[in-house]
């Protein structure tokens, strides 16, 4: 081989180097300047990637809307957003990526549990708040000295809500349906559990993922003749076990929960697949403007709630930062002014933009999101999230009741 | 932006690490082992789960090799005459299978909530020079196997490697122990993929079934050979540009205006998938061609690839 | 217990269906190039988009949205064939049917990013009314689903007759059996190659529209069954257009029936062990022997 050509593959890579530490050290100077950056590590491409898009955008507004407000202490946010490529290692190049060039306070979003986890040692190692929508019970038991704030309500709240929704609505023999996940056998001990209590019975299958028929799953689900479904997967595989169930004459009651029943779902199926099935959605409270406003900015008749906690997770660490004593713009300030202004005896408003001026006027505020109260425990959970039960009807996620 | 760059040279040589298991089974051995991400998979559990049991790190390491190493022969052996397309799809199923075996044993594995707050060694005492150490010893790691490694295939059973590899039967034929050479060059590989995965595993300090995707071993494929796939430099080069092409897409596409989030990051993967197979376009051979490695038994003799059919491509170009 | 077992052999086959085009498409493809290319996954989901915009945007019907289908996939696959592929194929040595197979992987990701940069992560339906099954002595069978099973086998009925009675596809298998005879009989390869991959790769997009409207079109339709397709064509021996909707049709079967004895969540595991099992027993691919684009 000739040594020519090995030289110009050899500057090529140097190339490729250099232009990766130009690019990224024009930015750490550019940080020297005004804007406060948050960090975001969401799932853009990949098996997870649903949301991906809704998210970015909803980011984005509540970039502008705090931005419109004059930022926070006079210093404009920007919000840096990564794939996280559903793979908790990549996510982990992307999350070293936000914290050591980037220098972000704070990142949000994070969806798939594995991802969360993958980044957390990260975050509380790096002293940066680590704002999560994901669900898995086991993420704030890590010891993360504080960093990390769930606005999902943990996976086995909704898997009890969901069974109690499907009582109330006259369910007597419940099935559960769903993917390998860390709580798919505790959505059907918790589920079953409650069926049982109320006089019915209860039952599930753990199935496969990424399969393109659920024939065989749904044959044996419809051997216990149940007239309550309960969907726990994602949009892929609920899409297929919806249509599956429909080509099998199930004509019972299907109930499944926002990750997989939502507005992504409703345009993956034909309306008469997913008609009349129930989704649980956290929520603000029934009569939060938040919601209303986000979804109105954004063009949409609705909005997934991993969407809205993004959103929430870029109000919520700008007016951690605006409350900062100190002045510094660090994830231990987000971590620290949080709670304060997210809870408490201050000045109730579900308007980021107000929120941030109550802030800087230096009374006490209370933000509600369009994600919901966003109140947390000592733990990082979120506390007293309202659901919003939702039903498919004519391709259209409409509203039943909130509680 | 240096401690970035650290961390960003760390995860280079572990995918070097894998990189060179796969020269050693692929390229010097003819044997296709798609399923290099579940050997990593394997070897990050065992340590993960012996560290956690309590056992000292170096005694970890040391078993996720052996056990990678173990169930590698044991595989080789069981499919041991099989053809090279096939041998692709039972590795690239098996892999399969172990990442469905760690999602659902959750009495061994804690399932898709995946191992966290897996011990570094001397974190502790090391603080923020963790992680120039931890760089340091991955590297020093990836020097001696590729010390060890250039050795092996430079000895006589380097040249009888290639010559089961070039052609089995003329190997055969020439007295050499065909099988016991082919569960060598496997193991050998599968060793070091567990090894990497063990290193990954104690650096990051979580591991998860969904870590251990396709995703890397076609990456790994990818480093592999737009290196040269059957030299060691080119498997360090490869990875290196692998790393460099994954970290700097993120810079790059982010530059492009008018795009949303979507789209920037389609653009990324667009570009790295691009800019692999104009690598291969521009130099067929990757970084390092095949040189100065005859295997003595007709390794001279372009002919028809055993492992691969009895058909070579179909050469549309004259 | 008949019947469940007679009701998973069925629904083995309706997933088997799923993917026997494809996996023939992979198979031609092998057959008259040599190598496996990977971006039939990609091809699968371009046939299924190019599908799904025909049905929504200009309400087309099955049989057109077909057409359209494996026309988009088998242009686009001669196309990247040619810019990706192609100059990696022209110095021909020992390793090079993997290479190719390798940089086949990097085209499939490019087009999935192409894809998802156009069309977005979500998941689009057809427009097509979805039937419910009819129940034939206690047994559910899809209509629908039947469907995919005829059309199959009648693409491949319909291959096998233009290899062993056209002049153009006894020049294929010319090809397919020795390049270089080829062109001293005056055959030009590269049209043959293009041949070869126009049609499988419209295979694979004609299996990619009745996937999506039997479920639905994302990025990752494709790549998500690649590892099943690849399976069904290796088990059919790799280069036996039959065998290849044969092994189909078994990978199917042997899944669902693996749900008879394995907790669902290992299903996986019963293919696996299939396609281990048939190789160990011949090692050249249970049709190994049968007639097809090579003999």
């Amino acid at each position: 081989m000739s040594n020519l050509d090995r030289r110009t593959f050899l500057q090529a890579g140097l190339g490729v180097g250099g232009l990766m530490l130009s690019s990224s050290l024009s930015r750490s100077w550019a940080q020297q300047g005004d804007p406060i950056k948050i960090g975001l590590i969401i799932p853009l491409t990949g098996a997870t990637s649903q949301f991906g898009a809704t998210m970015g955008q909803a980011a984005k507004i509540a970039e502008a809307e705090i931005n419109g407000a004059g930022g926070v202490r006079g210093r404009p946010v920007q919000i840096v957003i990564e794939d996280d490529q559903s793979n908790p290692e990549a996510a982990v190049r992307a999350a070293h990526k936000l914290i050591d060039v980037d220098k972000v306070v704070s990142i949000g979003g994070s969806y798939a549990s594995a991802v969360t986890s993958a980044i957390a040692p990260l975050c509380w190692e790096g002293k940066t708040a680590l704002l999560t929508s994901s669900g898995a019970d086991s993420i704030t038991k890590l010891p993360h000295q504080g960093y990390i704030f769930r606005t999902s309500p943990t996976v086995t709240l909704q898997g009890t809500s969901v069974g109690k929704y499907a009582v109330e609505l006259g369910g007597k023999r419940m099935f559960f349906l769903g993917p390998q996940t860390p709580f798919a056998q505790s959505y059907i001990d918790i589920t079953s559990a409650i069926f049982k209590a109320a006089g019915g019975s209860g039952g599930g299958l753990i199935y496969e993922d990424k399969k393109s028929s659920y024939r065989s799953e749904v044959d044996q689900a419809l051997k216990e003749s149940p007239d309550v479904i309960v969907l726990g997967g994602y949009v892929p595989d609920t899409s297929v076990v919806l249509k599956d169930l429909y080509r099998a004459g199930y004509t019972g009651k299907k109930l499944g929960f926002s990750f997989g029943i939502n507005d992504a779902l409703t345009k993956a199926v034909p309306a008469e697949v997913s008609e009349g099935a129930y989704s649980l959605i956290p929520s603000a409270a029934e009569n939060s403007e938040a919601y209303k406003r986000l979804i109105g900015k954004m063009g949409r008749p609705s909005l997934d709630s991993y969407s809205c906690q993004v959103y929430d997770h870029v109000v919520l660490t700008s007016l951690a930062l605006a409350r900062a004593s100190s002045g510094e713009a660090n994830g231990t300030a987000v971590r620290d002014n949080l709670r304060a202004i997210s809870a408490g005896e201050g000045k109730r408003t579900d308007d980021a933009v107000e929120a941030l001026k109550t802030v800087i006027s230096g009374a006490q505020v209370n933000y509600d999101g369009p994600s919901g109260p966003l109140e947390f425990a000592d733990n990082g959970d979120v506390k007293g999230v309202f659901f919003r039960y939702e039903q498919v009807q004519a391709g259209k996620l409409t509203l039943r009741k909130v509680g | 932006m240096i401690s970035y760059l650290i961390f960003v040279g760390t995860i280079a040589g572990f995918y070097s690490l894998l990189s060179l298991g796969l020269v050693k089974a692929w390229g010097q051995g003819g044997l296709v082992n798609l399923g290099l991400v579940g050997f990593v998979g394997l070897g990050a559990y065992t340590s993960a789960l012996l560290s956690g049991a309590g056992y000292p790190i170096w005694i970890d390491w040391i078993a996720a090799s052996a056990v990678s190493a173990a169930v590698g022969v044991a595989l080789c052996f069981v499919v041991r005459n099989l053809r090279g397309d096939y041998l692709a799809i039972v590795t690239l199923g098996f892999a399969e299978i172990l990442r469905l075996a760690e999602t659902n044993e959750k009495w061994l594995t804690k399932g898709s909530d995946g191992i966290s707050g897996i011990v570094a060694p001397l974190k502790n005492h090391l603080g923020d020079n963790f992680a120039v150490f931890y760089l340091v010893l991955t590297w020093v790691l990836v020097g001696i196997v590729a010390f060890v490694l250039n050795w092996l295939l430079r000895s006589p059973f380097g040249r009888a490697l290639r010559a089961v590899r070039d052609d089995e039967q003329v190997a055969a034929v020439a007295g050499k122990s065909v099988l016991r050479l082919k569960l060598q060059a496997f193991g050998i590989g599968a060793a070091l993929s567990g090894l990497g995965g063990a290193l990954y595993a104690h650096f990051t300090s979580y591991i998860a079934p969904d870590v251990f995707i396709t995703q890397l071993t076609i990456y790994i494929f990818l480093a592999v050979t737009v290196g040269g796939y059957t030299r060691l430099a080119g498997a360090v080069i490869g990875s290196l540009a692998l790393i460099a092409l994954l970290e700097a897409t993120r810079f790059v596409a982010a530059l492009v205006p008018g795009l949303d989030a979507v789209q920037i990051a389609s653009l990324r993967e667009f570009a790295i998938a691009v800019t692999l197979i104009l690598v291969m376009q521009l130099r067929p051979d990757g970084a390092f061609r095949m040189s100065n490695e005859r295997s003595g038994l007709g390794a001279s003799r372009p002919g028809p690839d055993a492992c691969y059919g009895k058909k070579a491509v179909l050469d549309d170009g004259t | 217990m008949l019947t469940d077992l007679l009701q998973y052999l069925v629904n083995g086959l309706i997933v088997g269906a799923l993917i026997a085009l494809p996996a023939l498409g992979l198979t031609l493809i092998f057959s008259v190039l040599g190598f496996v290319n990977f971006s039939v996954a990609a091809q699968l989901t371009a046939g299924a988009y190019a599908g799904w915009l025909a049905n929504t945007t200009l309400h087309l019907p099955l049989v057109p949205v077909l057409v359209i289908a494996f026309s988009v996939a088998g242009a686009l696959g001669v196309v990247t064939d040619r810019i990706a592929l192609a100059p990696i194929r022209r110095k021909p040595s020992a390793q090079t049917p993997l290479m190719v197979a390798v940089v086949s992987i990097a085209l499939s990701m490019a087009l999935e990013s192409a894809y998802r940069f156009s069309f977005g992560s979500g998941l689009n339906s057809f427009d097509m009314p979805i039937a419910r099954d009819m129940k034939i002595g206690g047994i559910r069978i899809g209509l629908q689903q039947l469907h995919n099973i005829e059309i199959a086998i009648g693409l491949a009925v319909l291959l096998a007759l233009f290899f062993s009675l056209t002049k153009l596809g006894k020049a294929m298998r010319a090809v397919a059996d020795n390049a270089d005879l080829a062109r001293l009989k005056g055959i030009e390869p590269v049209r043959l190659a293009n041949l070869a991959t126009f049609i499988g790769m419209g295979l694979a997009g004609v299996g990619g529209a009745l996937l999506a409207i039997d479920t639905s079109v994302d990025p990752s339709t494709g790549s998500r069954l690649i590892l099943l397709i690849f399976a069904g064509s290796v088990v059919g021996g790799l280069t036996s257009l039959p065998g290849a909707v044969a092994g189909a049709l078994l990978m199917g079967v042997i899944g669902e029936l693996g749900l008879l004895i394995l907790p669902p969540v290992y299903q996986s595991l019963t293919a696996f062990v299939a396609i281990l099992i048939t190789l160990l027993a011949r090692p050249g691919g249970i049709f190994s022997g049968a007639s097809g684009v090579r003999k």
